[in-house]
């Protein structure tokens, strides 16, 4: 094995990683601020990646021009999902039940999707689509590289605005002590529903960086959301830095997995760091006390 | 009995924490407390809002895992072992904000109480006579027996705390841990837990109860130890406690 | 000295008007009786009322999801951890079943009986690593056991066949299709009857007490000195080997396996449905559940065929029974009856008394004349 090969799968597991790192802070956001576990987050991923393709075909557009559509478009589908879904549930059961709930959406838009567009797989046409960089020896396709570009970005802008902004306060506050949060004036349930909306937006920025290079059909989310849950359980739930460190780890070790054992057996790798995990850190490798209380 | 009970005080303690330690990210809730509550008797443990009580109760009892020091339970060591074993072991709990299970009926609430482990006993009917007697001896004995059939959410909070304290009971236990008892119930239902709790102590059970309220921890208590700052700062007699000036200190913050 | 500053709640000494015994009308024990008998009678007759095999068929299918379901509330049902990756064990089941046959040449039942001992094993580790942590953590684990799986058995061709599948010898070779078809179905019926034994012997002892307890308040249960870890652990793997039992048979039937439709998300979200729709706390709530979700979900790959239209309908029935009733359908029926007889204030927890009755009611309709299952709620 080459040390080109090797540099060159490094360097795509950590644009890999940048994608997941994104797409988990969305699913941390959710279960730190409510304990949800959101697992339509992969669907409407997928859902947002059929947008930039259906929106290219249709007016021939390039597909990061439909995130000014889809961006607040999932913003306000999330806040809808947070007030009117949601909330509903009894918070006793609340972690168990929104499973139900999400799964339940994530069944639909799936069946959504094959219904209006059948099960055929899809790509974007792009003109750039094989363009490649040469960095070091390693050829690196431009779309990954654009990918990741957008979910660094969007990573950086959303930490930013959790440490920096009234509103990120607002939401830290929440998510760390609700009541206390309540006691001082924030209003919990309308920061609660932002932050489902910041979320879901993570998810069309994720899909539309997804459907630069990837082959998309409606039951591809099963594959990401397995392996974001990982993720997000490896990383401490709840902990955004500790999901992007955890993102960034897997998703080289996926990709230098591949080498020796293609894609399919190096997907595995998720699925043992989770469990491994839980047997023996099951408040994960850099997460908070948030884990073991639920 | 009773004579054997004195002896028993004697010679060892109901439980003991040696140099017991827990922080939770930077605060310490319970620093390097070493404390004695005596067999056989009322114990209190007092303190301000904040000096680790409930923190401490916890870990006794296995529901927090302190960092360092050991729980030792008449002289056997009962450190970081699941809440259930030290339940089985002979100590039961109450909690601060009254805890029953909501949507079981007062009667299920009290079958849930596992003292023994054997398959055998586990598979047989839940409902068998003797435990049903023996269920409904506790309920009558806390005063609830006639809402055997209600389902717990249903109670008022001064009947919920009944129905917890005759679960616990339900156990067999021989040593019952009771964090804040008096805490959201009126004066009536006070003076009936402190009345049961004097008579369960000379039917020999050994009691280690948080509570706030004065009046009812001077009047009940043989023996107190008073928490500040994660340990404890006095121990003895109420009349002794009530006058000790670092508890005065303590309590006012002077 | 300062007396109590913590601010307890709200002290409210309103005494509740306690019935003095369950209040069970003198001729519901004889009610419940008669139903449970002519539903039996009627899950027994169907083979010879069915007008062809097709239906016949369908109602193996429904048998087969009635006993996946029950199985499941072995575990979601006593001790609401809820599992959306209990096809696992299903798949599992079905190749271990398979596999034992082709491989090793084991009779076939003995092979199924073998491979759910093989899947009782495999659940230990895999329920220790996903009852570690409480809630969040197990729904994540359930669902990526069923993905990994699905990799595997997909990936591993040499051994699984792979995508293009494997075929189960027939344990009956000499058997007609009706026949075949027949015979099925009384060995689901049987295997379900004895799902539903196993459960109601759990439910009324000392140990479903407990595990019921756990749903209830784990941390609770815990300082009364259930052994939590344990038992959980145990209704686990008991759930798993149903499922698994289920999954065999179902191999040993159908003749052909694919890790898609083995190991699909979607069966494990069918058996929540199912047993969430009827009725978690009921011994017969999924089996009710499976008669009312099966049903339709035959009706529509019958009318529909195979389109995507059921993953539409399934979601939405779902979110509906998760958001208006996730006590199922026979909590909300009793609660029916309970008001009219002037019980409002308190609901008894007695064993149901209508479910036999709702049962019954629904098997009469088994025969698909369902319009529409995607907006059914409460009647």
């Amino acid at each position: 094995m080459s040390a080109s090969l090797l540099l060159q799968a490094v360097i795509l597991g950590v644009l890999l990683g940048g994608l997941y790192a994104l797409l988990a802070a969305g699913l941390t956001l959710y279960f730190g601020i409510m304990r949800v576990v959101m697992i339509a987050h992969a669907a409407f991923l997928v859902l947002a990646a059929y947008l930039a393709w259906w929106i290219n075909r249709e007016m021939g557009i390039d597909p990061l021009l439909s995130l000014v559509v889809t961006v607040p478009l999932f913003f306000v589908i999330g806040v809808l999902i947070q007030r009117l879904l949601v909330s509903r549930l009894k918070p006793l059961t609340l972690t168990m039940m929104s499973v139900l709930l999400t799964f339940a959406v994530a069944l639909v838009i799936e069946g959504g999707l094959g219904f209006l567009f059948t099960g055929t797989q899809r790509r974007i046409p792009l003109s750039y689509a094989s363009d490649s960089l040469n960095l070091f020896g390693a050829q690196v396709p431009v779309v990954k590289l654009i990918a990741f570009g957008l979910a660094a970005l969007s990573l950086a802008l959303l930490f930013l605005l959790l440490k920096y902004t009234r509103f990120g306060q607002a939401l830290r506050a929440t998510i760390q002590h609700p009541e206390a949060a309540r006691l001082v004036g924030i209003n919990t349930d309308r920061v609660a529903g932002y932050g489902f909306g910041l979320g879901l937006a993570t998810a069309a920025i994720g899909g539309t960086a997804l459907s630069l290079d990837a082959t998309i059909y409606p039951s591809l989310h099963w594959h990401w959301i397995g392996p974001l849950m990982a993720i997000i359980v490896v990383g401490g739930l709840g902990s955004i830095p500790g999901a992007a460190i955890a993102a960034l780890v897997l998703g080289v070790a996926q990709s230098l997995l591949q080498l020796p054992m293609g894609p399919t057996w190096a997907q595995t790798v998720f699925y043992i760091a989770l469990f491994l995990t839980l047997m023996f850190r099951p408040q994960g490798f850099f997460g908070g006390r948030l884990a073991k209380r639920f | 009995m009773n004579a054997q009970r004195d002896h028993g005080a004697t010679a060892v303690d109901n439980l003991r924490t040696v140099d017991m330690t827990k922080t939770f990210g930077g605060v310490t809730a319970v620093d390097g407390a070493s404390v004695q509550f005596q067999e056989g008797k009322v114990n209190g443990l007092i303190g301000p809002n904040g000096s680790g009580k409930t923190t401490f109760f916890n870990c006794v009892t296995g529901m927090i895992k302190p960092d360092s020091g050991s729980v030792l339970y008449r002289d056997k060591t009962i450190t970081r072992q699941s809440p259930d074993r030290i339940a089985r072991a002979g100590i039961g709990r109450s909690f601060q904000l009254c805890r029953v299970f909501p949507r079981m009926t007062v009667m299920e609430n009290l079958l849930v109480a596992v003292r023994h482990t054997s398959i055998g006993r586990q598979l047989r009917s839940a409902r068998d006579e003797e435990e049903l007697e023996r269920a409904r001896g506790w309920l009558r004995r806390v005063g609830i027996d006639h809402l055997e059939h209600a389902e717990a959410r249903n109670l008022s909070y001064g009947q919920q705390k009944l129905l917890e304290l005759a679960g616990v009971l339900m156990g067999e236990p021989d040593t019952i841990m009771l964090d804040e008892p008096a805490g959201g119930v009126n004066p009536a239902l006070i003076g009936r837990i402190s009345t049961l709790v004097r008579e369960l102590n000379a039917e020999g059970k050994t009691f280690i109860i948080v509570e706030h309220n004065m009046e009812m921890v001077m009047s009940l208590c043989d023996h107190v130890v008073v928490f500040d700052r994660g340990r404890p700062i006095a121990e003895g007699a109420p009349e002794i406690i009530q006058r000790d000036p670092r508890v005065l200190e303590a309590y006012l913050g002077v | 000295m300062p007396s109590a500053s913590n601010p307890g709640p709200v002290i409210t000494e309103t005494i509740v008007v306690a019935p003095s015994a369950p209040v069970r009308p003198s001729w519901s024990k004889w009610v419940r009786i008669t139903l449970l008998v002519v539903g039996a009678a009627l899950v027994l007759a169907f083979p010879t009322i069915a007008p062809n095999p097709y239906i016949l068929s369908a109602g193996v299918v429904i048998l087969n999801y009635a006993v996946l379901s029950t199985g499941w509330n072995f575990m979601g049902g006593f001790t609401g951890y809820i599992s959306l990756g209990h096809a696992a064990y299903f798949g599992l089941g079905a190749y271990g079943t398979a596999l034992l046959i082709r491989n090793f040449a084991l009779p076939s039942f003995l092979a199924w009986f073998v491979a759910a001992l093989l899947v009782a094993i495999i659940a230990i580790p895999v329920g220790i690593a996903a009852l570690r942590v409480r809630g969040a953590s197990f729904v994540i684990v359930s669902i990526a056991f069923v993905l990994i799986l699905l990799l595997v058995f997909q990936s591993w061709r040499d051994v699984t066949g792979g995508s293009e599948g494997l075929t189960v010898p027939r344990p009956f070779p000499d058997l007609l299709r009706p026949e075949h078809h027949r015979v099925f179905y009384y060995l689901f019926a049987a295997l379900l009857a004895v799902a539903l034994a196993v459960w109601w012997i759990i439910d009324r002892s000392k140990f479903g007490t407990a595990l019921k307890s756990i749903r209830e308040d784990e941390d609770k249960s815990q300082s009364l000195g259930v052994p939590t870890t344990q038992y959980k652990l145990i209704a686990y793997v008991l759930s798993a080997v149903f499922v698994s039992f289920g999954g065999g048979l179902y191999a040993l039937w159908f003749g052909d396996l694919d890790p898609i439709f083995q190991f699909s998300i979607l069966i494990g979200s069918y058996m929540v449905l199912m047993a969430l729709l009827g009725g978690v706390r009921n011994l017969f709530g999924p089996l009710l559940g499976a008669v009312v979700v099966g049903s339709a979900l035959e009706y529509f790959k019958l009318e529909f065929g195979d389109t995507q239209f059921h993953l539409i309908a399934t979601g939405i029935l779902l979110g509906v029974v998760v958001l208006f009733m996730p006590d199922g359908i026979i909590p909300a029926v009793k609660a029916l009856f309970t008001r009219s007889s002037n019980q409002a204030s308190i609901r008894e927890v007695t064993a149901g008394e209508l479910l036999e009755e709702n049962r019954a009611r629904s098997a009469e309709t088994v025969p698909p004349r369902r319009p529409d299952a995607s907006g059914e709620e409460t009647p």
